[in-house]
Parts: C-alpha cells; sequence; structure tokens
C-alpha cells in the first residue's frame, strides 16, 4: 500500500515537471513561423533558431554540448531526489531514528572535485571560441558606423559617403555583402543601447563616450531584423532596424544607386500643388511647448521648424488625427537637445488638431487650421 | 513552610499600537519585518500581473509605454528589496537569537531603528508613483538614469539609500549577535546552518551596500545638481555606474539565496531525522559562495565591452561549484532517512528540484559567446525568476510554514498547504519555463510590447496563465494564515520533532526567550536532548563539567 501510494507521487511529482516542459514544448512547435518580425529568429524552440554569420556559428554550436550536460544533470539529481523521496519515507508509526551519517569526505572530494573539472573544460571550451567571435581583422571590406540615439538609428558609410537614419519601427536598413568581413562601429548620442540581431547570435553595447567594435562574417543573403537591447526610455520597444546581406555586385549597385539618390536635390513641388506653409515652434523647458496655440493655412502641406531649447530632453512635434487614415502623423526624427528640427507634415483639412510631444504625451497644443 | 503571598506585580498595559511601535524585542521586530515585506511582496505580485497581462497578447492593451517602464523596475524593487531581503532579515531577526540561544539581538534598540528606516524608506519607494513614476528598471543605468525627468526616480534613489542604510545597520547587529551572544557551547562549528548563512549573508551586505550607496549618491547628484559622474560629456563614465551597481548587485543575489539554502539546510534535516550531511563542508561552500561572490560582478556586463571577459567568465563558472556540493549535501542529508513530507519539506524538495533549472541555465549565461545571445533576453528573465522565485521564495514559503506555530503557536492547516504547494510548483514552471524559449529566440526584455507575427504569442501567453496560477497560490496561502489565526492555538512548542534551540522554548517564546537551556554539545541541541547519545555529541556522562563561553 505504501509503497504504492509512494510510487503514485512519485508519478505525480515527475509528470508536473515533464508536463511544463512538454507544454512549453508542444505549444513552441504549434506556434506559427514569424519571418517577418524584425527579430525573430524563427520558432521558439529549446535550440537556437537560424544563425547567419561565421562568428554566430561557432558561438551557437557550443550550445548543444552545453544543453545535453545540463539535461544529463538534470536528470541526475532530479532522478536521485525521486529515488530518494519514494525509497526513504518513513513508514507510518516507525519511531526509530536512521542512522546518523554525518558525512563522507570522500564523497565531498569527489562531488567537489568533478564539477570543478567539468566547468574548468566549459571555460577553456568557452574562451576559445569567445577568442574567434571577439577577433578584429585589420582590413575589413565594409566598415558601418552606427549611432544609436533615443529610439532612433543612424547608420553612416563613411568610405561610401552614405547615411542612412530611421526611427522607431521604420528603423533604418544596413545593406552589406555576404562572405565579407563587415565591421560594424557603435557609437551613442545620448544613453546606452544595444545593437542586437538575432541571426547574428550577438549584441555588443551602445555605449556613450566610448566606440565599441565587431565584425561579422555573414554566411547567408537574406534580412535580419533586429532591435536595442539594453533599456533606453520611453520607446525602446519600438527602435527596429534591419539588415539585408546581398552578394558583392548587388551591394555595388546598390552603394551607386544609393549615392546617385543622395546627389540629387530635391525636386521643387509641382506647379500645381500648393506651396508649403511654415510654421515655428520651440520647446525649452518644464516639458512644454513655449506655444500654446498656433495656426495654420487650411489644404497646405506644413513645413514645421522646430527649435528643441531644453537642455536635457528630446522632443518633437507630432499632430493628433492629422493622416488621412485618422491615425496621428508622428514628427521624425526625434529632435535631440539643444537642437534644431524641419519636419514636412501632411496638408490639414480646416478645424482643430492637437499637436503633442510623441515623447512626452503631456506635452500638447492646440493648431487652428483654416 | 511559611510564605508571604506577595501582591503580583501587575505589568503596565499600554496599547497593543504602542506595544509594537515602541517595543525592541527582536521576536515582534521579526514579526512586523516578515508582515510588512509580505505587503510589499504583494504590490509587487500586482504588478507582475499587470506586466504578464500587458504582454499576454501582442499589442498595447492595457498600460501606455510610459506605464510599462516604471512598472518592471518598481516590479524588480519591491520584490528585491522590500519583499525576498526584509522577508530574509525578518526571519532571521526573529530565529538567530533563538538560535543561538540568546535574550535578544545585540543591540535592541538599533534593530527597531533598522525596521523603521526599511518601512520609511519602503513607502518612499512606492511614493515614486505618484510622482510620474520611475522608468529607469532596477538597474538604473546611467546616463538614462540620469536623463529621465520624473521625480519619482529621485525618491526610488533615496528610498533605496534608506533601506540601505537599514540593512547596514542589520548587518552589523547579526554580526556582534553572532560573535558575541552565542550560548555557552556553542561554537561556531556548532551553530545552526541558517546561522552560518545569515553570518555570511551580513558580511556580504556590510561590504556591498556601502558601494551601492555612494553610488547612488552619485546618481543623486548627477540627477539634481549636475554631478557628471557618469556623464562622458562631462568627463563622467556611464560604465562606471555599471561597476558600482553589480559590485553590489552580485553579492546581492547570494544575499537573496543564501539564507534560503540555510532556511532548506534546517529543514530537510528535520524531516528527514538525520544530522545535515557533511556540515563541515556546507560551512566552507557557504563561506566561499560568499567571498566568490565578490568576482564576478562584471558577468552582468559582458556586453558592454568594457571588461576583461575571461576574468569573469572563470569565477563565474567556478562559483557553481560550491552551489553544486550544496545539492549533493541535501540529497546525501536525505538519503538514507526517514522522511515525511510535511509542507516545510515539500517546499524545501521543490527548491532543490527548481532551484537546479536555476543555477543550470545560469551556467549557459557564463559562457561568454552565449550570452552575447541571450543578455538583456527572455533567457535572463527566466533565469531570475528560477533562483529567486523557485529558490528564494520555496524556502521563504517553506520557512514560514516552518517557524509559523513558534511565531503563533498555530500550526497553518496541512492540506491547504500542500494544495499551495503544487499549484505554486505548477504555476512557477509555467510562468517561466517557456521563457528560456523566449529568450533563445530573441525576445529581448523590458519591452512593453512584442510584434504579432514573431511567434512570441502563445509561450508569453502561456506565461500569463502561469502568473496567475502563481496569484492564486499567494491567495491560498493568505487564506490559510488568515483562518489559521483565528482558530486556538494548537501547536506544541516543538511540532516536528525538530533539533534546534528555537524548539526548545514555548511557542511562542516568552519576552526574554528561555528560562533554561538545554546543554550545547553538536547543532542540534533539541535532538541530543530528545536522544542523548545517539547523535554527534557525547553522550552527557561524558561530560564532566558545564562547558564555559566558547569562542
Amino acid at each position: 500500500m505504501r509503497v504504492i501510494h509512494a510510487a503514485r507521487a512519485a508519478t505525480r511529482y515527475l509528470s508536473w515537471i515533464g508536463l511544463a516542459t512538454l507544454a512549453a514544448l508542444v505549444l513552441s512547435a504549434c506556434a506559427t513561423r514569424g519571418n517577418d518580425h524584425p527579430t525573430s529568429p524563427g520558432t521558439p524552440a529549446l535550440l537556437p533558431g537560424q544563425v547567419v554569420t561565421e562568428q554566430g556559428r561557432q558561438a551557437a554550436d557550443l550550445y548543444l554540448p552545453i544543453f545535453l550536460l545540463a539535461v544529463a544533470i538534470f536528470i541526475l539529481v532530479e532522478g536521485l531526489l525521486i529515488i530518494v523521496a519514494v525509497r526513504f519515507r518513513r513508514k507510518r508509526g516507525d519511531d526509530a531514528l536512521p542512522g546518523q551519517r554525518h558525512g563522507n569526505n570522500v564523497l565531498e572530494v569527489l562531488w567537489t572535485a568533478i564539477p570543478a573539472l567539468v566547468v574548468g573544460i566549459l571555460f577553456v571550451v568557452s574562451t576559445g571560441v569567445l577568442l574567434k567571435v571577439d577577433a578584429i581583422a585589420p582590413n575589413p571590406a565594409v566598415t558601418v558606423d552606427v549611432t544609436g540615439f533615443q529610439w532612433q538609428w543612424t547608420f553612416d558609410y563613411h568610405d561610401q559617403g552614405l547615411s542612412f537614419t530611421g526611427a522607431g519601427k521604420d528603423g533604418p536598413e544596413m545593406v552589406v555583402p555576404v562572405h565579407e568581413t563587415i565591421d560594424i562601429r557603435l557609437h551613442s548620442d545620448d544613453v546606452i543601447h544595444s545593437f542586437y540581431v538575432p541571426q547574428f547570435f550577438r549584441k555588443l553595447d551602445v555605449v556613450p563616450g566610448r566606440i565599441n567594435e565587431f565584425q561579422v562574417n555573414v554566411e547567408q543573403e537574406g534580412t535580419y531584423g533586429g532591435q536595442c537591447a539594453e533599456f533606453c526610455g520611453l520607446s525602446h520597444s519600438d527602435m527596429y532596424f534591419t539588415v539585408r546581406a546581398v552578394d558583392r555586385a548587388t551591394f555595388d549597385q546598390w552603394v551607386i544607386d544609393e549615392q546617385a539618390k543622395a546627389a540629387q536635390t530635391p525636386a521643387p513641388p509641382p506647379s500645381g500643388a500648393p506651396a508649403a506653409a511654415t510654421i515655428s515652434l520651440s520647446a525649452s523647458n518644464n516639458l512644454a511647448f513655449d506655444q500654446a496655440t498656433l495656426t495654420a493655412p487650411a489644404d497646405q502641406p506644413l513645413t514645421i521648424k522646430f527649435a528643441n531649447m531644453d537642455p536635457a530632453n528630446p522632443h518633437n512635434v507630432s499632430i493628433k488625427g492629422a493622416l488621412a487614415d485618422g491615425k496621428d502623423w508622428i514628427g521624425l526624427p526625434i529632435t535631440k537637445p539643444g537642437q534644431d528640427a524641419v519636419y514636412e507634415a501632411p496638408a490639414l483639412k480646416a478645424g482643430v488638431y492637437t499637436y503633442y510631444c510623441s515623447v512626452h504625451a503631456n506635452m500638447t497644443g492646440t493648431l487652428t487650421v483654416q | 513552610m511559611a510564605t508571604t503571598a506577595l501582591p503580583q506585580a501587575r505589568s503596565y498595559r499600554r496599547a497593543a499600537a504602542y506595544d509594537w511601535i515602541t517595543t525592541v524585542d527582536h521576536k515582534k521586530i521579526g514579526i512586523m519585518y516578515v508582515i510588512s515585506s509580505f505587503f510589499f511582496f504583494l504590490v509587487g505580485g500586482v504588478l507582475a500581473l499587470v506586466i504578464r497581462t500587458e504582454l499576454a497578447a501582442p499589442g498595447l492593451q492595457f498600460v501606455s509605454e510610459q506605464t510599462y517602464n516604471s512598472i518592471f523596475g518598481l516590479h524588480a524593487v519591491n520584490m528585491i528589496f522590500l519583499f525576498v531581503m526584509p522577508m530574509l532579515t525578518g526571519l532571521g531577526n526573529y530565529i538567530v537569537p533563538l538560535q543561538v540561544g540568546a535574550a535578544d539581538m545585540a543591540f535592541p534598540r538599533v534593530n527597531a531603528l533598522s525596521l523603521w528606516v526599511f518601512l520609511a524608506g519602503g513607502l518612499l519607494i512606492e511614493s515614486s508613483f505618484l510622482f510620474g513614476g520611475a522608468p529607469v528598471g532596477w538597474t538604473m543605468y546611467a546616463p538614462l538614469s540620469t536623463h529621465v525627468p520624473e521625480t519619482g526616480v529621485n525618491l526610488l534613489v533615496l528610498g533605496l539609500i534608506m533601506t540601505g542604510i537599514s540593512s547596514i545597520l542589520g548587518s552589523i547587529n547579526f554580526l556582534v549577535t553572532i560573535f558575541r551572544l552565542r550560548a555557552p557551547g556553542m561554537s561556531l562549528l556548532r551553530m545552526p546552518m541558517f546561522c552560518w548563512t545569515q553570518l555570511v549573508t551580513s558580511v556580504l551586505l556590510l561590504f556591498s551596500i556601502p558601494v551601492v550607496t555612494a553610488g547612488l549618491i552619485m546618481i543623486f547628484i548627477d540627477r539634481n545638481y549636475g554631478g557628471g559622474f557618469f556623464e562622458p560629456a562631462l568627463g563622467g563614465n556611464p560604465i562606471l555606474w555599471q561597476h558600482v551597481f553589480w559590485f553590489f548587485g552580485h553579492p546581492e543575489v547570494y544575499i537573496l539565496i543564501l539564507p534560503a539554502f540555510g532556511i532548506v539546510s534546517e529543514i530537510i534535516p528535520v524531516f528527514s531525522r538525520k544530522p545535515l550531511f557533511g556540515y563541515k563542508a556546507f560551512v566552507v561552500a557557504t563561506a566561499s559562495i560568499g567571498a566568490l561572490g565578490f568576482t564576478v560582478w562584471a558577468h552582468h556586463m559582458f556586453t558592454t565591452g568594457a571588461v576583461y571577459l575571461p576574468f569573469f567568465a572563470f569565477f563565474t563558472f567556478l562559483i557553481a561549484v560550491p552551489t553544486g556540493v550544496k545539492f549533493f549535501n541535501w540529497l546525501a542529508t536525505m538519503w538514507g532517512g526517514k522522511l515525511t513530507f510535511d509542507t516545510p519539506m515539500l517546499y524545501a524538495c521543490g527548491f532543490i528540484a527548481l532551484f537546479l533549472i536555476g543555477g543550470l541555465d545560469g551556467a549557459f549565461l557564463a559562457v561568454v559567446p552565449f550570452d552575447f545571445m541571450v543578455q538583456d533576453t527572455y533567457w535572463v528573465v527566466s533565469h531570475i525568476h528560477y533562483v529567486l522565485v523557485a529558490g528564494s521564495v520555496f524556502a521563504i514559503m517553506a520557512a514560514l510554514f516552518y517557524w509559523f506555530p513558534k511565531m503563533t503557536g498555530r500550526k497553518l492547516d496541512e492540506r491547504l498547504g500542500k494544495v499551495q504547494f503544487w499549484v505554486l510548483f505548477i504555476g512557477t514552471n509555467l510562468a517561466f519555463f517557456p521563457q528560456h524559449l523566449l529568450g533563445l529566440d530573441g525576445m529581448i526584455r523590458r519591452i512593453a510590447d512584442y510584434s504579432a507575427n514573431a511567434g512570441w504569442s502563445e509561450l508569453n501567453f502561456l506565461s500569463s496563465v502561469g502568473a496567475f496560477v502563481i496569484a492564486f497560490a499567494i491567495l491560498i496561502f493568505l487564506w490559510n494564515v488568515f483562518s489559521t489565526l483565528r482558530s486556538p492555538a494548537n501547536a506544541p512548542d516543538d511540532p516536528w520533532d525538530a533539533n534546534t534551540l528555537e524548539w526548545a522554548t514555548t511557542s511562542p517564546p516568552p519576552v526574554y526567550n528561555f528560562d533554561h537551556l538545554p546543554p550545547i554539545r553538536s547543532e542540534r541541541p533539541v535532538f541530543d536532548l530528545k536522544h542523548p547519545g545517539t547523535g554527534h555529541a557525547p553522550a552527557a556522562a561524558s561530560l564532566a563539567v558545564t562547558e564555559g563561553p566558547v569562542q
């Protein structure tokens, strides 16, 4: 009777651990594969997903042996626990004391030395891989200077004279050739960010006051999502970017095209279209705009000259319900403390609108369009 | 025999509230620590439910990004600084003087001061909700924490400085109590393991809290007076804050878990009816964890690009060894014993079963190239929750069930306790295991929202369900406490047939704890008293004279 009871308890115990693990595994297997999300390398599982760089692959290859080792230790300890719980359960009415063993020095030495040996091996192996992952080759094929600032990224290709900035979920795209060494140098203008591409199996912090650098050799063409991985304030969740890896010819053509685009002067507005109207506004301190009300002409694109005179906080100008689909128009990029910006807002129909700073939702004013 | 009947001196009666507020009795102070930290646990728990509700499905449904960013940091601050730390301090406050056979802590008034400074600090931290919140995370990384305008951050910093002062005072009090007030016969190597872990924890506090307090003051100066300590444009260095913070922050992890090890090491021998296997090895392991705890801080900074990686990786691997030793010692204690699975023992076994996962997934993080992938992802969130929920919370639950009869004279309901254990066990795994998979797939932490097509929705939903299962387990516990306190006192002085001195006095103990103490000849004086000649201590007959105080 007692044995059955104990066995049942043990089965129950085992099944809960198994159940939780299984539930997680089964559910993850059912999960739909998300290719178009900027950061996901595939379906969540107990093994790493797609890894596309030479350096990342070496790091990811460490995972499976360590995972198997962990599973072995898990089974050993949980197994011992279950065996002990079943075998040494006290019988009802058994008041005799068990043997009072105080310890065993041989055992103590063994279960200190064996784990020490195991972690020693892990240290040597993982440090070997670390040296390869962190290695910096002297002549990279392409160097990209990445600047992170609150909820935006700028990718500068100084050798090619190209620069791309994008904010929030519309982050910029970094185009790189495959099978060549790409040098990525990280700069920050404000707080700490982290440059993270899951398919690179790598992140590196973007720290103000220092330049961090790492190199990758992308082995597969494709588009890979990235995201800021260090909490950096309000819109940290949305600080996306993408990396597109292409063959060398495509990359060279892309450089030529982008250089041509950058050289073009913006075309004058077609003669039939209404000229843009200009309004000016500023923010000095106390997290408020200096102008509580503004007026603008209707049905003309607006050029908003914004001066952020606040010494400490980034601001922008956004207009509630300004887009054709009723959504807010957000002025991007967000203006850093002490800098000026020019935003191009769409034409508005006559009416009363609220403008606000998307960083500080309480910073509002009234825009009368007539 | 002629006797003179003297009139019984009537004690001076005071209002109960006045009595509790002015008390310097370590037991009342301990209980107030336990109750107030449990209150903060509920606050932190509600914040956790808000987080998990928001993350249950993609899209922003319930809170704004601004609110979310405050909530995840204050959840951590509540759980770490206002729940686990003071809860363990409170249990230590109640139990340590009893276990070493002392009448009170060494400095009873300082003890009361610690409690009230902690409470004031806690309320200051909670008040940050009223002043814009504190959207900086519990790590308060500069220069974000010095840039954000919210007044709540100032309150958070000041509150943390106050709880830090409380911890420093408390740790000095524990150290002096342990070194000076042990009963005659209780050498350091006859001290219960819970006292040992409190001793090492106090040393860790004493060395780490002043460092972070200095750092917090620097943050405060940077925020309010333009100090520039962490501002590169002014010659400061943001990495410096991380060094200062984690030099405290990593020993902090052991501050949160060592007393939990102590609790488990008290409970397993009692319910196995055997002494702790390898007591001295256990002491050595505890002390080495304490020492090594100061050599691994920068493993939280592997991805800053600013630390010497192999050094910190090496010591991070190394510290796994003494922790592993403890697992084997616990299992060997149970081996060959006669086990009963009352609720405290269930929780102790649950601790072993689940804390193991937190140890194993932590070992992955010591592999630097792998850490580059999962640092700041849900893998780390999962790891810390397996350590702090499956570890600290399970041990705290074990301790509350174990010592509740001593504190109140009443045993918590065993049936409810066992139900609660299984609910909590399931909830913990449901909430935190899926987060490993999310982290390995690149889901970063501290985000209010994730994309619907990332393939993360199902596991996040599962995790949120788990959070509510945990909440249900806590409700069962509250009901258990409530209904038990309403029932008559039913617990004998030694309800678990236990080993250590707190069970040699009444439940609850009188103001000065002991009328007389049993002789102390091993780490199990109450066991020796009940089973003369069977334990580690020599039989009483061989001891001719009473031993004097032992240093």
